[in-house]
């Protein structure tokens, strides 16, 4: 029976070559946008680090004044002073590992050669940085937590930039300048495909850092700090010297600049949570920490959650997606529903002739399936093409400032989104196929024979 | 082969009930050859649709092949209109786009027979009506009167005990309707209870007997002479 | 034409009727809301620039290295440029038309509560309006004699925008009168106005994309580098732009951040919502396109079940035009449904997408502009299966199927 049906299905569709065109036709361009734009948010929320993203936690503290504004999201919370970033670090709680970084930027060369230059920001960090967040290297690695504190002059940069300036060798041990000092090539980066640059607190998608130097060789050398300094009100206007100058004011200020994150073992959050409190209280003796005592300490995953959440250009574009893909569905069964009524007579006679209604069900799924089916395959097709088209558009709207290598991959189907875009062109066709096939099973035997 | 016992249908709309049938009551014996006649309107459709299981009654009871087929659920009823029925309609309707042979299969294939089986009784069938050559036309290449012949080469392909023929010659000649007659004839003398409406009085002078349907009344049964003969015989 | 038998046909077929009407409803929901989003991202989109962006070039070189005299370089700089053959006119400057971002206030008094007038004040010498090619539409313009070279000495004197002008004194010339470049502070006299031109995109967001201030003044250092503007002659710029870059080159301890065409920069600001909204109108477009090829399909669909119906009809006397009205009126009978659902519809979606956008995006003049070209577009795609409909012969009826 199941072949007869498959059979008779095939030969439906056969049928009105043009009218079922159409219909998958329709289906495959509303399934082809909203995987497109699935796709872009399934990166726009894609976790790095998956394994261990739950224990990583970024630490906040509102260490700001009474006048500051109130914070409403977590992603107002104030970075970290450099004095509670010492303190925490240098208060051990077991268990527990940080890392810290800033913005920096710099002019960037091999030789003393000017035209080759580049501008590029620069993160500064710590060594623990490479193995919390698992930066994957190509050649060398990180360096060591020594080269941190005696400010030794290296750097880590990535694999595009070690094509630019050594045409791609293992650059370990060759040297670079940034602005006038040479620093020491100890690692150079895979490309790094995570899709938001999370890690100091941006989550810009791609721009991913090129340079990495250790925060001992900026203090030293007093690379500039490329942050917004966010401080009390008496020290405001020293905020904007702060970037080249005043080290010594800066590190005792009240400012907030320093991303502080912890690993953080599974099931100690609270405890965590309630060191820092501790922390914080005695503080408030010394007249810091004015305001109520906030912390905030998320994990990737939450930040990620979170960010994802709020991009108003693909919630948007998500809902005029799934508003699309609702017409072209409606669309399609319209027609489907109209070749249905077609064969209502072709049905009755079957009907008289023995056949169970189960049996018309299961042919009527049938086409359905398939339309579903040849559907989904178009509509891969479809989105891959969207994807292709909306990477060049974002390479266009940002006017090349990114290569199309460094996003590629968040414009990439993957076997789970293609199954994604089949499983949903499927169950959504035979959803709304429900009431022509009830419609049409329902056809009394023999009730439309009479008429000649 | 057939029995209905008060019988009775009523349809109902907002504003009227119409008693489509009223307390039928009708033997047909097997291998019975009847003809039922009546004025439009006056129920003989409705009796034919009861008669072959397409729609359902509200009173009464109804045998058929000595089962009582009251409140048989629809997968039921399918299968036994798909063992126990045969249908010839007024317009053929057979599937254009499908050649004879796929069309006269149509009932056997909900049978769930095997090819082989298939096979053989479709081409059985089709050499009864004198069509097997023609297996893989299309209906539209035939006239009126062979499609026809195709529509009951599929009612018998099954082997039915009880053929329903809803006035099977009323869309062809003369000519061509005496074929169709002596086809059924032929089938009925091989052992199969044929019920035929018609609105034609020599052909239905040709059954064993005549059902004359008035105002859903089931209202005379009139013996003919073959009848007769065969019963005294 | 009797409304009360279609009225029963479309009772007849009910689920298809609501199918259409549910589609047409969806699809001016989508549609508006993408051309709310449009209109709301191109607002302000491709506006004049006010200057010969084609032939200026911008160069924005930075120092790395903090022993080198900023001043020096600029004096080198425009020495070497003015030397350069196809250079008319340069000025080293604060910022760059298209690309200033750093808006700050202007006032009208001194007082505490004065009112705010969001604006872009530039830098640059006497060469300035020269460069950009602005003209001078009232008072006088900078000459050399007004420049300020020394980073402690305060300006006194501004020259504004044609726009600039118009918003703090519309009622009376701007010349000769006083305003303060911050609050309670650097009271300033106005001295001349300028012609417009495009200063970037955050005065464009809200919509004073042409307030400007213009300071005589040519103070660099290593805080503050100045960018610089040079007008090439024209046509030339394009195959200029290396031999520009290599004067820069030149000096040392630097390199060059970017030099490019205006027309570049004036490309970058628009680019990011152009390309937005024009992903949003493609969508649209082809959502109407989809609806319009259903609407045909289906009608064309019932035209084949009413065959005989409509040979009936050409029978007993319906003139063509006849059985055109009929489908036309039944598809506008469900087309106004399907739109006054429709903008239920729109009405929550825009409001759910205000939310997102922070921004009010509803219009609903546009929304009535936007139905009613719908409805022509259905129009279009009924009338073509129709005037099949109205060629059935009304011999369909003797000849039976």
């Amino acid at each position: 029976m199941l072949q007869y049906n498959f059979s008779l299905a095939l030969n439906s569709l056969k049928e009105r070559p043009g009218l079922t065109f159409l219909m998958v036709l329709t289906i495959a361009v509303g399934l082809g946008l909203f995987t497109t734009i699935q796709t872009i948010s399934y990166y726009s929320s894609d976790i790095p680090i998956q394994h261990k993203s739950q224990n990583i936690y970024l630490v906040t503290m509102d260490h700001r004044e009474t006048s500051a504004d109130p914070i409403e999201r977590p992603t107002q919370m104030p970075d970290t002073t450099y004095k509670d970033v010492m303190n925490l670090i240098n208060a051990p709680v077991p268990g527990v590992s940080y890392t810290i970084n800033w913005n920096s930027y710099g002019v960037i060369n091999r030789d003393a050669d000017t035209e080759t230059a580049v501008r590029s920001e620069i993160l500064v960090t710590d060594a623990a940085f490479f193995n919390m967040f698992e930066t994957p290297f190509l050649y060398g690695g990180g360096w060591s937590s020594e080269a941190d504190e005696k400010g030794d002059a290296v750097i880590v940069i990535s694999r595009a930039m070690n094509d630019r300036l050594f045409g791609g060798i293992d650059s370990v041990g060759q040297t670079i300048r940034v602005n006038t000092d040479t620093l020491t090539v100890v690692g150079v980066t895979k490309d790094w495909n995570i899709t938001r640059r999370f890690y100091d607190r941006t989550y810009a998608p791609g721009y991913i850092h090129d340079f990495f130097v250790p925060t001992g060789y900026a203090i030293n050398s007093d690379i500039p700090r490329n942050e917004n300094f966010d401080c009390w009100e008496t020290e405001k206007e020293a905020r904007f010297e702060f970037e080249n100058d005043k080290w010594t004011q800066l590190i005792n200020s009240e400012c907030g600049w320093m991303r502080l994150w912890a690993a953080i073992p599974e099931g100690q959050l609270e405890g965590y949570e309630s060191h820092l409190m501790r922390y914080i209280d005695p503080q408030k003796q010394l007249g810091r920490f004015p305001r109520d005592i906030k912390i905030v300490v998320d994990n990737i995953n939450e930040q990620i959650e979170f960010v994802a959440g709020r991009n108003g250009y693909i919630n948007m574009f998500q809902m005029i997606a799934q508003l699309f893909f609702a017409v072209c569905l409606l669309n399609a069964i319209g027609i489907m529903l109209a070749k249905f009524i077609r064969r209502t007579k072709e049905v009755s006679l079957r009907r008289a002739l023995g056949a169970r209604k189960s049996v018309i069900i299961q042919q009527y799924v049938m086409e359905v399936v398939m339309v579903g089916i040849l559907g989904g395959i178009l509509g891969v097709i479809i989105a891959y093409f969207g994807l292709w088209g909306m990477l060049n558009i974002r390479l266009y709207a940002v006017d090349y400032t990114i290569t199309a290598e460094s996003i590629a991959h968040q414009y990439q189907l993957n076997p789970l989104l293609i199954g994604q875009a089949f499983l949903t062109s499927v169950a959504c066709t035979l959803v709304v196929s429900l009431y022509p096939i009830w419609r049409i099973c329902n056809i009394p035997p023999a009730s439309q024979l009479k008429s000649a | 082969m057939l029995k209905m016992e008060n019988v009775s249908k009523i349809f109902r709309t907002e504003l009227i009930e119409t008693h489509a049938l009223r307390k039928v009551d009708l033997h047909i014996k097997a291998g019975e050859f009847v003809s039922v006649t009546g004025p439009s309107g006056s129920g003989k459709t409705t009796f034919l649709n009861i008669a072959g299981l397409l729609e359902t009654f509200e009173e009464g009871d109804y045998y058929l092949d000595g089962q009582n087929v009251k409140g048989l659920n629809d997968n039921q009823l399918s299968d036994l209109r798909n063992q126990k029925i045969g249908f010839i309609f007024q317009s053929f309707n057979l599937l254009a786009d499908l050649p004879l042979f796929q069309n006269v299969e149509v009932p056997l294939r909900y049978r769930g027979m095997s090819a082989k089986e298939r096979k053989q009784r479709v081409e059985h069938a089709l050499e009864t009506v004198g069509l097997a050559s023609r297996m893989q036309h299309l209906p539209t290449q035939l006239s009126g009167g062979q499609q026809q012949r195709v529509a009951i080469a599929r009612a018998i392909a099954g082997e039915p005990k009880f053929l329903l023929a809803d006035e099977p010659t009323g869309n062809l000649d003369s000519l061509m309707a005496q074929q169709v007659m002596d086809l059924l004839e032929k089938i009925n003398e091989q052992g199969t209870t044929i019920v035929m409406v018609t609105h034609d009085d020599q052909l239905a002078r040709r059954a064993h007997r005549n059902i004359q349907i008035f105002d859903g009344q089931v209202s005379d049964m009139e013996m003919n002479a073959t009848a007769e003969l065969v019963k005294s015989a | 034409m009797e409304i009360k038998p279609i009225l029963l046909a479309l009772k007849r077929s009910k689920f298809l009727a609501a199918l259409l009407v549910i589609q047409i409803a969806f699809t001016m929901a989508v549609v508006s809301n993408s051309v709310f989003i449009s209109v709301s991202t191109l607002k302000e989109w491709n506006l004049p620039s006010g200057i010969p962006h084609d032939d200026i070039i911008r160069v924005t070189p930075r120092f790395y290295d903090r022993s080198k005299s900023v001043t020096a370089a600029v004096n080198n700089d425009l020495k070497r440029l003015q030397e350069m053959p196809g250079v008319l006119s340069v000025t080293p400057t604060s910022g760059s038309p298209f690309a200033s971002e750093n808006v700050t206030e202007v006032y009208l008094t001194s007082e505490e509560e004065a009112q705010e007038y969001q604006t872009v004040i530039y830098d640059g010498t006497e060469h300035f309006l020269n460069t950009l090619q602005l003209e001078l539409l009232e008072g006088r313009a900078f000459t050399a004699a007004d420049m300020i070279y020394d980073s402690e000495e305060k300006n006194s004197e501004v020259m504004l925008s044609e726009d600039m002008a118009k918003k703090l004194f519309p009622d009376s010339t701007a010349i000769g009168k006083t305003v303060w470049l911050s609050k309670g502070s650097d009271p300033v006299q106005v001295v001349g106005v300028y012609g417009n031109f495009m200063t970037g995109e955050t005065l464009n967001y809200y919509g004073k994309s042409y307030q400007s201030i213009l300071r005589a003044r040519s103070t660099w250092s290593h805080e503050q580098e100045p960018q610089y503007l040079i007008r090439m002659e024209p046509g030339i710029a394009e195959s200029k732009l290396e031999d520009v870059a290599s004067v820069f080159y030149q000096e040392q301890g630097r390199y060059l951040s970017q030099y490019e065409r205006l027309k570049r920069v004036q490309k970058r600001m628009y680019d990011g919502r152009g390309s937005r909204a024009l992903t949003f109108l493609v969508i649209s477009a082809v959502l109407v396109f989809i609806t319009a090829f259903g609407i045909a399909g289906l009608t064309s669909f019932q035209v084949n079940q009413r065959r005989k119906q409509i040979g009936t009809r050409r029978a007993l006397g319906a003139r063509k035009s006849d059985i055109l009205k009929y489908f036309l009126t039944e598809n506008s009978i469900i087309s106004l449904v399907g739109l006054v659902l429709g903008l239920i519809v729109t009405l929550v979606m825009t409001f759910e997408l205000s939310n997102i956008e922070q921004e009010n995006l509803l219009d609903i003049g546009l929304f009535i502009g936007i139905a009613l070209l719908f409805w022509a577009i259905n129009i279009i795609a009924t009338l073509v299966p129709a005037m099949r409909a109205a060629n059935i012969s009304p011999a369909t009826v003797t000849r039976g199927a």
